[in-house]
């Protein structure tokens, strides 16, 4: 083995060490390419990756590159990587951080492209999304929004109001399903009930307004879901999958996302929010825009300009709805079979009842103390109107005087 | 062959000791001109940018190559979407609208400035594009005079020449010296003459460095220090030689980082702009950023929750691995081969997928755990809801990875206590009790000793469990120091400053710990 | 172990100690393999979620976790988990390879030679080997932001090394140590200089140890977690480490994946672990106490 060893060795470390310059350098390879973040998986990864090679086709002289970046640190990396000059040209998030990288000085201003015909391609909300203190910032692929999967072999009729949802609980427990299931404690899911309820994160000026008596009903409402067992305590993202997939929860409140999520063979339909019975108001969720933005220190801005144009314009929007079901902002791409699919017909009428996700820097810092202050309330901890009492006073010390 | 080498001479003495000072001044003395001249250059294209859009507002043309300017008239916002503002500039051409697809890359930056100048006002700045270009808009009736200049060529170089002169002034001035026999005095003045660059891009506090430089080592070389250093470097040489890679890397991975980690703690860093704050990060560190002391975010709540996170897990590592040490000694033992290598498995798995495993296995609804507590009727429990079962369930994943290390340890002590002790004590009519508690634990002291030191400092910084298996919830409070400074950094927007602050305090805790443990146990070895 | 002595302690114990023994060694067992168990048979068991049952047997079989895991396709179409399996290979190798090259000769300097310094040299290896690499992190990760090494293997190569070189340092030093002095001793007598007598008589003689370092060092590199994930953005340079961690993430989580890829990247270093780690106590011990 010795004798092995000292022979080998040598042709062993320059084996290793070609094998790591060159894995090194499959990094800067293509690099002037346009380069593109995205945090998508499954279908809707795939129909990006469809639009990307089909650019590519078409512009063998400035390709685009995809790079894929998991969601759970993609903000963070964008904003450490941008800065010195280590980030993409082009990447893939929804409108709420705009606010945040433009104070930053991360994002390139793009209405000098864009004239009145070309917006015209979008809808004017979603368009407005993804605009800042009098400049846009990105063009919208998709709008997003919480709406109703429902496993039609469990519920039988449609559900239109949180009092028929409570009347459905005994008989399912009965038989170990929850009638709903989605993340109780995060506020992006709870802010359907928020807003159904009369409340709201921020108010029209960007001031926090968190401690209001609609949103103590609100947070009071999702503790009485866990303790009548509507909702699971406990269920992440991927539990709701789970659980919904294997027939444990009838029902689950989730985004166009979740298509991929379910499992062949189970019976499904897609319907609106219901309405809250205490105020008679539907349950509104966030809406997001998701659109692509380009950073401030991209290389070739003409190109990324024009990668961008592509992928929001009509046809990729069309190819996009078609593979992956996203809910697109382009009116002129819903002809045919796209203005008859029920699902996408769901996610729209949703849209009417649905709350913009506010894109000020300050929400950024809602979501963390909401989501404590709704652990606790939930599991019964402390009162609601004391755990959002705490909140606003730790938001306080981030606003600006 | 003499004890001593021979005296050198005094001029080559001399030269070498200014020539090696001089050299390490001159990589300071470097990067100070390196970034002079950037601010210099910085200064110069605002001040062109600034010049240029007054000439425009005047109506002249401007000193200087521009890449755009002209006078951008007041935007006419699109009716329905208010931020798509039509602009026109009218230059030395004419006038000519603003933007659209096909817009050639100067038009828009006047587009953006002007956009600029609608929210903040007059201004100058250098474009972030990293071309080192300024961009300037001053306000005109008609609109704001804008202007960009045009790319800088390659930034002046080194003014070699006074470099070469000065170098040359001060090796005549060593020489003199050291000729004259005032050595110390020459290599003084000889270094000295570096006083000059220094204040030229560094200003007064730079050549005060190298004033002081110059002074430390004129002052050295008088003594004869820096004959003796050389004489014990040349003595020493294979060894230093030997020494040096490792020495090299280490100074470049790991001193530049923890000087680096130490300075970035004295700036705070928020939205990708560095601001020196002084001690003002530490300060807010130390007084609990104002909080109640059971925030989570106030620095001495976390401090408690390390050290009782670090004692409850040592006591449980010690406490498990010396019992199942004792119980495998036990003589009359069965398949004790079995048994151990059974044991050790927790030490073998990568902690990271131990972590992950037990995270999984204390999950609300599936999780193992829960299973087993609704299978023996007391009820599942939601583990990281609460502080006491979120810290239970890191404590208990972590006294799973550690005991084996503990465990193996004290075998390894058990075995070396000679057996005659325990013979001599049976035949004294010791009970077993007696055995243990005179005899084996005292000999398993010195030898855990260091384990726990060890031990204690690696649940310490045991980042994965903490980071994974309940990832600080709820609502961070679960969190140790480590994974906390990680936050700041990687997680609350980017907030290097405050990181490195806590980094540096994190550090100086343990270098406590480290000496006084390592007293502590000198003080167990020396003791019978 | 020698077999114990015919005197002493082979009387027969009372049966409580018997039974407490039994228990105690019992029970620690179960619930080391407990945990264990569960992964091998969530790796075999259909479904992306544990199951409700807590009995660590599987009620179904299948491969489709493993299928899944060794048969993912990339962008390119490229096998993925080789892919990431290159990556951590070539990570761990050239951060071997760094670690060893540098310390051999500086190991072997403090454990030979006696110079000014050699004490305090000694003492900052050992004090840098315990301090948390994540301490480092955030500076490392300025700086190498700076050098545009970041979302690179090169990065995390030289943010291993910055562990690695101490504790190969301080391991070889170990060894080298335990080396007869009388050999150096005839071989400097006979007039070979210091550099020739490392090379050609002390390199051989401590291949076993070199090679044990270089061992310890590959599997440390290969199990570390925290700073690849800091360090790496693109999905396709992940290591192994980061590849499980974030196919249990917060937005999906699929446990039968994650413990086939537990089972395949962890059961090649457990054996390793297994034949080293008598190396691994006595070193650490005994260079911690000796100091």
């Amino acid at each position: 083995m010795t004798a092995a060893l000292s022979r080998s060795r040598p042709a062993a470390r320059a084996a290793a060490l070609a094998a790591a310059l060159a894995l090194a350098a499959c990094g800067r390879a293509g690099d002037d390419a346009v380069t593109l973040w995205h945090a998508y998986s499954g279908d809707e990864r795939a129909a990006l990756e469809d639009e990307a090679a089909r650019w590519n086709r078409d512009h063998p002289e400035r390709t685009v590159r995809l790079v894929a970046v998991p969601y759970d640190a993609f903000a963070d990396k964008i904003t450490s990587a941008i800065p010195n000059g280590n980030g993409p040209d082009l990447f893939v998030y929804s409108h709420d951080r705009v606010g945040d990288w433009v104070a930053s000085g991360l994002l390139e201003p793009i209405e000098f492209w864009i004239d009145g015909d070309t917006a015209a391609t979008w809808a004017d909300d979603a368009l407005a999304a993804m605009a800042y203190r009098g400049s846009l910032w990105g063009l919208p692929l998709a709008v997003k929004s919480l709406a109703l999967y429902v496993r039609t072999d469990l519920v039988a009729a449609a559900l239109t109001t949180t009092d028929e949802l409570f009347a459905m609980a005994p008989g399912l427990r009965a038989r170990g399903v929850f009638p709903l299931s989605y993340p109780v404690d995060d506020l992006y899911g709870h802010a359907a009930w928020l807003h159904g309820f009369g409340g709201q994160t921020l108010d029209a000026d960007g001031r926090a307004a968190i401690a209001t008596p609609e949103a103590v009903a609100a947070a009071a409402f999702a503790r009485e879901l866990v303790v009548r067992e509507v909702v699971p305590r406990d269920a992440d993202v991927a539990l709701t999958a789970t659980l919904f997939n294997e027939g444990k929860a009838a029902m689950a409140m989730s985004g166009p996302w979740f298509q991929g999520d379910i499992a062949g063979g189970v019976p499904w339909t897609v319907t609106t929010l219901p309405v809250v019975s205490a105020t008679g108001r539907p349950a509104a969720p966030f809406l997001g825009a998701e659109g692509v933005l380009m950073s401030a220190r991209a290389r070739d801005k003409d190109a990324a300009i024009a990668v961008m144009l592509a992928l929001a314009g009509d046809d990729a929007a069309g190819r996009r709805a078609r593979r992956a079901r996203q809910v697109v902002p382009n009116p002129r791409a819903y002809d045919g079979d796209l203005a008859a699919d029920p699902v996408l017909d769901a996610f729209r009428r949703q849209l009417d009842a649905s709350v913009a996700m506010p894109a000020v820097p300050l929400m950024r810092a809602v979501w963390t103390p909401y989501k404590n202050a709704l652990g606790s309330v939930v599991s019964g901890a402390s009162r609601p109107a004391d755990a959002l009492d705490r909140v606003a006073s730790e938001i306080r010390t981030y606003e600006a005087p | 062959m003499t004890s001593t080498p021979p005296p050198r001479p005094p001029v080559r003495s001399a030269l070498r000791d200014a020539a090696v000072a001089a050299f390490a001044l001159w990589l300071v003395l470097f990067t100070a001109f390196v970034r002079h001249r950037n601010h210099e250059l910085a200064d110069r294209e605002r001040a062109r940018a600034q010049a240029a859009a007054a000439a425009v507002a005047a109506g002249e043309a401007p000193l200087h190559a521009t890449s755009a300017l002209g006078v951008v008239l007041p935007a006419e916002p699109d009716p329905r979407h208010p931020f798509l503002a039509r602009r026109a500039v009218v230059d030395a051409a004419g006038t000519r609208a603003l933007g659209g697809a096909e817009a050639p890359a100067a038009d828009k930056l006047l587009y953006d400035a002007a956009a600029r100048f609608d929210r903040e006002g007059p201004f100058v700045g250098l474009l972030t594009d990293g071309s080192g270009r300024a961009v300037a808009a001053i306000a005109t009736p008609r609109g704001p005079a804008i202007a960009v200049t045009a790319p800088p060529g390659s930034p002046a170089g080194l003014p070699w020449l006074m470099m070469i002169g000065l170098l040359g002034l001060g090796a005549a001035l060593v020489t003199a010296g050291a000729l004259s026999g005032r050595g110390a005095l020459g290599v003084g003045a000889g270094l000295a003459v570096l006083v000059v660059p220094a204040w030229m891009w560094g200003g007064v506090a730079l050549a005060a460095v190298a004033g002081g430089v110059a002074a430390a080592v004129a002052v050295a070389h008088g003594r004869g220090a820096t004959e003796r250093l050389a004489a014990g470097l040349i003595a020493h040489r294979v060894a230093l030689s030997f020494l040096t890679p490792a020495a090299v890397a280490m100074a470049v991975l790991v001193l530049v980082p923890f000087l680096v980690g130490l300075v970035i703690g004295f700036y705070d860093h928020q939205h990708g702009t560095w601001t020196f704050v002084g001690l003002d990060n530490f300060a807010r560190i130390l007084s609990g950023d104002g909080r109640a002391f059971d925030d989570p975010l106030n620095f001495w709540f976390i401090l408690g929750v390390t050290v009782l996170w670090t004692g409850a897990n040592v006591l449980f590592h010690v406490v498990i691995g010396t019992t199942l040490a004792l119980a495998l000694r036990q003589p009359w033992l069965r398949a004790r081969g079995l048994f151990r290598v059974l044991l050790i498995v927790p030490w073998a798995i990568p902690n990271y997928i131990t972590a992950l495993i037990w995270k999984g296995m204390f999950q609300g609804e599936y999780g193992a755990i829960n299973s087993l507590l609704e299978g023996v009727g007391v009820g599942g429990v939601s583990w990281f809801s609460s502080w006491a079962t979120a810290f239970a369930a890191n404590v208990a994943t972590n006294t799973w990875l550690g005991f084996p290390f503990m465990m193996v340890v004290a075998l390894g002590a058990l075995e070396s206590i000679p057996r005659d002790l325990y013979e001599a004590a049976e035949v004294d009519g010791a009970s077993a009790w007696q055995r243990l508690t005179q005899i084996t634990l005292p000999h398993l002291r010195p030898a855990l000793a260091p384990a726990v030191i060890l031990g204690s400092i690696w649940t310490f910084n045991m980042f994965n469990v903490i980071y994974l298996v309940s990832g600080g919830k709820p609502g961070g409070s679960t969190d140790i120091l480590v994974t906390d400074a990680y936050r700041w950094a990687f997680e609350r927007g980017e907030r290097y400053g405050m990181a490195a602050a806590l980094g540096t305090i994190i550090f100086l805790i343990l270098l406590l710990w480290t000496v006084f443990g390592t007293r502590v146990t000198r003080r167990t070895e020396e003791a019978p | 172990m020698t077999a114990p002595s015919p005197r002493a302690g082979t009387r027969r114990p009372r049966p409580l100690l018997m039974i407490a023994v039994y228990a105690a060694l019992s029970v620690a067992t179960a619930a080391v393999l407990y945990p264990v168990l569960l992964v091998i048979k969530k790796a075999f068991e259909p479904g992306r979620q544990f199951a409700l049952s807590a009995s660590p047997v599987p009620e179904d079989v299948t491969l489709e976790h493993f299928r899944g895991l060794l048969g993912q396709r990339g962008a390119g179409g490229e096998l993925a988990f080789l892919q990431h399996a290159l990556a951590s290979v070539a990570v761990a190798l050239a951060t071997t390879l760094v670690g060893i090259a540098l310390a051999c000769t500086a190991a072997y300097a403090l454990s030979r030679f006696r110079f000014p310094g050699r004490r305090t040299a000694l003492t900052t290896f050992l004090v840098v080997q315990m301090f948390p690499a994540s301490l480092l992190m955030l500076p490392l990760y300025v700086l190498l932001d700076q050098l545009h090494l970041l979302n690179s293997l090169t990065g995390l190569v030289l943010v291993y090394s910055t562990t690695a070189i101490p504790f190969c340092v301080w391991t070889l030093k170990g060894y080298f140590d335990g080396l007869p002095r009388e050999l150096l001793e005839a071989a400097r007598v006979d007039g070979a200089g210091p550099a020739r007598i490392f090379f050609t008589i002390v390199l051989p003689l401590a291949r076993p140890g070199i090679a044990v370092t270089a061992l310890f060092s590959f599997m440390t590199a290969w199990n570390e977690f925290i700073m690849a994930s800091t360090f790496l953005t693109d999905e396709g340079k992940y290591t192994l480490p980061v590849l499980l961690q974030s196919s249990v993430g917060q937005f999906s989580a699929d446990w039968g994946r994650f413990a086939a890829g537990a089972l395949v990247t962890s059961v090649p270093v457990m054996v390793l672990f297994y034949v080293l780690q008598k190396y691994l106590v006595g070193g650490l011990t005994a260079g911690a106490v000796k100091g």
